[in-house]
């Protein structure tokens, strides 16, 4: 299998403009509705800004979890959902330890990230991008970048807030 | 239908305790947008005549754009209205953030309260939920605005957006800003202390729902147009580095950097609260706002000393009004200055201008330390303007006085103090030296709520923009129109830009992109309005609507008084010679841009108001 790719982004450096919300919830569902984007973004202070994504877990939790095998991987390494099986009881949510994946609150069906890139190409910060965990860690060679995600893991990942 | 928008509007009346939705009306949609013509249509048809700001009769009205919530470069920004208690005329003021794109997503357009509350509330919104709460039991009443939103987010969860005002809006400082998402506000015509008097301490909001829009098919496609054009501008590189702090080094340049209360537009200490002395030691993060692409926003601390702080700060306003107006080079003062303003929930371009008001009136013996109470206010004492931004907002001491705002203030003391009172309607006087840039003395006259630079903001003649002048209002113009002490042919220019920035307040979209740089004019604005809310309006349509707003504005002001004889700069920049500078030897000539200004908007010479043939050509007569 290739290397599994996901989005990931600089809390640092993304502005918290949404773009990628905005243009994430168009692409699919043709609205505007940070509620309906795969991803997410967290304004955090002091001064921090979080672009959230699927992070394309090697075991992925989310699959494992579901009791209809709705979600699967694909020859290209992305985990998505079958619509036509999710009946939307949300075991995937309560898995996922990014809150990465979520129901949809039109379709009732669960959605997340399938790293299509749309976003990545329009962040006018370039706050984010396509990565590894190889690449990753090049990228972030003093793991100062993650070690933001897990020192604010409590208040990005809070699945709570965000549902209604 | 109109797609794109929430759909509806709240009306809050605090004195009974009720709210109802209506539906956005659709046909006023058509005359006056959204966002300022909104509000000047709903207001000037229900604020009573001859009622005092702070009384229950004063009606508040917050209102999104158009186009906020939509991915339009800097579709981001929300008007707030009334009747201002600083001058007691038509009141506006606006801020970017997300608050404004959350009420849309929670369905509704624009929030109007009327009355008064006897105990302090809040409203809370959660998408169809709205209630409201007891501000008291909550534990915001009394609060600043950061703690404000602190508790509300512990109530109602971290994701809520909110709105409200601090100390100063409770105390009723005649200046307070109602302040969003912590450090944006909407800071000028001091309508944080119409809500202070309404007993109204914030708007909290929670949005789940959706924007649908009218041409889903190439949306993206359009929207990556104008984000390419946006991203390519040539400004747009600065605007991220600086935000608006380098303005103190051009302002400077051309003499315009407000000093010692306006004595002149020159500061021997910019370079100490300039751009790049902040960047060299205090920048943090450039901070975007929703779909704003340029993130002009400044995160900034100061790690060690009194004026340590971390937040969001500041603005080329504050570094004029509480740095060079005040004759104060202490950066850190500023900065922290600012981030105290933005606690209380203050407006630093009067705060600044009325400290520096009474420290020109110290400077000239008027002013002693038995007036202040002991404040020494010797131009440059940072820390007096630190204290002094304390004492406004809680109303101590000599503070009391300051919170009235310059003109109120002046008026008090007397003994001559009036002559230095830099305001006009009693709004003071933003960070732009009138001499040395003719078409800004003319716009702050002409504004409809006060000393503005943000009505009209006549930027054309500031940075070369000569081939927009050739585009926009032909070749014959030049060079006159581009020189900017001269005052020929500025009468058309503040009138042409302030009739498209009332426009561009009613989209919801910011004036940078749309007027510096002005990446995108009328004809943008219309296909963004197509391809979001279905609207088929024409650029030239768009243009009569903001005329239709301007002169609404003028007739909201002609109720209560306001004409030609109104309509004056203080007699320091028509009478007294710039003293030094680039723009040394320059006054305003003040009267014959005005005749100019008038003939181009139809409007009476004589009287300043618009003529029966104005009001009849866009559907105003009615309302004269």
């Amino acid at each position: 299998m290739t290397e599994l790719e996901f989005v990931f982004g600089d809390p640092r450096i993304c502005s918290g403009c949404t773009t990628c919300a905005n243009t994430c919830s168009m692409y699919f569902y043709k609205v505007i509705s940070p509620a309906r984007a795969r991803n997410r973004v967290i304004r955090v202070e002091p001064a921090l800004d979080f672009p959230l994504f699927c992070r394309n877990c090697e075991d992925a939790p989310c699959i494992e979890a579901c009791p209809e095998q709705a979600l699967m991987r694909t020859s290209k390494g992305i985990v998505i959902v079958n619509n036509k099986k999710c009946v939307g009881h949300g075991e995937c949510v309560k898995a996922c330890p990014y809150y990465a994946i979520r129901i949809h609150p039109d379709t009732g069906k669960a959605f997340k990230c399938i790293q299509c890139g749309e976003c990545v190409d329009r962040c006018p910060a370039d706050a984010i991008f396509m990565t590894t965990e190889k690449d990753l860690a090049e990228r972030d060679k003093d793991g100062s970048m993650r070690a933001l995600y897990e020192q604010y893991k409590d208040v990005i990942y809070d699945k709570e807030e965000d549902s209604l | 239908m109109i797609t794109g928008v929430g759909g509806q509007v709240l009306w809050v009346d605090l004195t009974k305790g009720t709210i109802e939705k209506r539906p956005l009306d659709e046909e006023m949609v058509k005359d006056y947008l959204l966002g300022a013509g909104y509000l000047s249509r709903t207001l000037f048809d229900h604020i009573p005549k001859g009622i005092d700001p702070l009384s229950e009769k004063n009606v508040l009205g917050i209102a999104t754009g158009l186009l906020t919530g939509s991915m339009f470069p800097q579709a981001s920004r929300h008007v707030v209205a009334g009747l201002s208690p600083l001058t007691d005329i038509w009141g506006e003021s606006h801020a970017a953030g997300f608050w404004g794109a959350e009420l849309k997503f929670a369905g509704y357009d624009a929030i109007v309260f009327t009355g008064a509350s006897k105990s302090p509330v809040y409203l809370n919104i959660r998408d169809d939920d709205v209630q409201l709460l007891n501000a008291e039991t909550a534990g915001i009443w009394g609060k600043d605005v950061f703690e404000t939103d602190d508790i509300l987010k512990g109530k109602h969860g971290k994701r809520i957006k909110t709105l409200s005002i601090g100390q100063a809006g409770e105390n009723l400082v005649r200046f307070a800003a109602i302040m969003n998402d912590r450090d944006r506000a909407s800071a000028r015509s001091g309508l944080g202390a119409v809500m202070g008097s309404k007993k109204l301490k914030a708007v909290a909001v929670r949005g789940t729902g959706k924007l649908e829009v009218a041409d889903p098919k190439n949306y993206l496609k359009e929207i990556d147009k104008f984000h390419k054009r946006m991203m390519a501008n040539p400004f747009t590189e600065g605007r991220i580095k600086f935000g608006t702090t380098s303005l103190v080094e051009l302002m400077q340049h051309i003499g315009r950097l407000p000093s010692y209360n306006m004595r002149q537009g020159v500061f021997d200490g910019f370079e100490k609260i300039s751009g790049d002395a902040i960047n060299e030691q205090y920048f943090v993060k450039a901070r975007a706002d929703f779909s704003c692409l340029q993130r002009c926003g400044r995160y900034t601390a100061v790690r060690t000393g009194p004026y340590a702080y971390e937040g969001g700060a500041p603005e080329f306003e504050t570094q004029s009004s509480m740095g060079s107006r005040c004759g104060n080079d202490n950066l850190e003062s500023v900065l922290f200055g600012h981030h105290l303003a933005n606690q209380y929930g203050m407006d630093t371009i009067s705060l600044g201008a009325t400290i520096s008001w009474a420290m020109e009136a110290w400077d000239e013996g008027l002013l002693t330390a038995d007036d202040t109470g002991g404040v020494d206010l010797s131009w440059g004492n940072h820390e007096t303007v630190v204290k002094l931004t304390r004492m406004i907002a809680l109303r101590e001491g000599f503070g009391d006085i300051l919170a009235e705002g310059s003109a109120r203030a002046a008026q008090k003391i007397g003994r001559g103090t009036e002559k230095f009172v830099m305001a006009v309607k009693k709004q003071e006087i933003a960070g732009q030296e009138p001499r040395a840039q003719k078409s800004m003395g003319l716009a702050a006259v002409t504004a409809a709520r006060g000393a503005d630079h943000l009505y009209g903001f006549p930027v054309l003649d500031e940075a070369g923009f000569d081939n927009e002048i050739k585009e926009r209002f032909g070749k014959q113009y030049l060079p006159e129109m581009a020189e900017r002490l001269n005052p020929k042919y500025k009468g058309i220019m503040v009138k042409e830009c302030e009739d498209y920035m009332v426009m561009v307040e009613s989209v919801g979209v910011c004036k940078y992109g749309t007027q510096i740089p002005p990446e995108f004019f009328y004809d943008d604005i219309a296909l963004a309005l197509e391809i979001h809310n279905g609207l088929d309006l024409s650029s030239k349509e768009l243009q009569v609507i903001g005329e239709r707003i301007v002169n609404l504005n003028r007739l909201f002001n002609a109720r209560l008084g306001i004409t030609r004889k109104d309509d004056c700069l203080p007699e320091r920049f028509i009478k007294e010679k710039a003293p030094t500078g680039p723009s040394a030897g320059e006054i305003v000539e003040l009267d014959r841009m005005l005749d100019e200004y008038y003939t181009e908007r139809g409007w009476d010479l004589k009287t300043g108001l618009p003529t029966k043939e104005t009001l009849a050509r866009l559907g105003l007569s009615k309302d004269a």
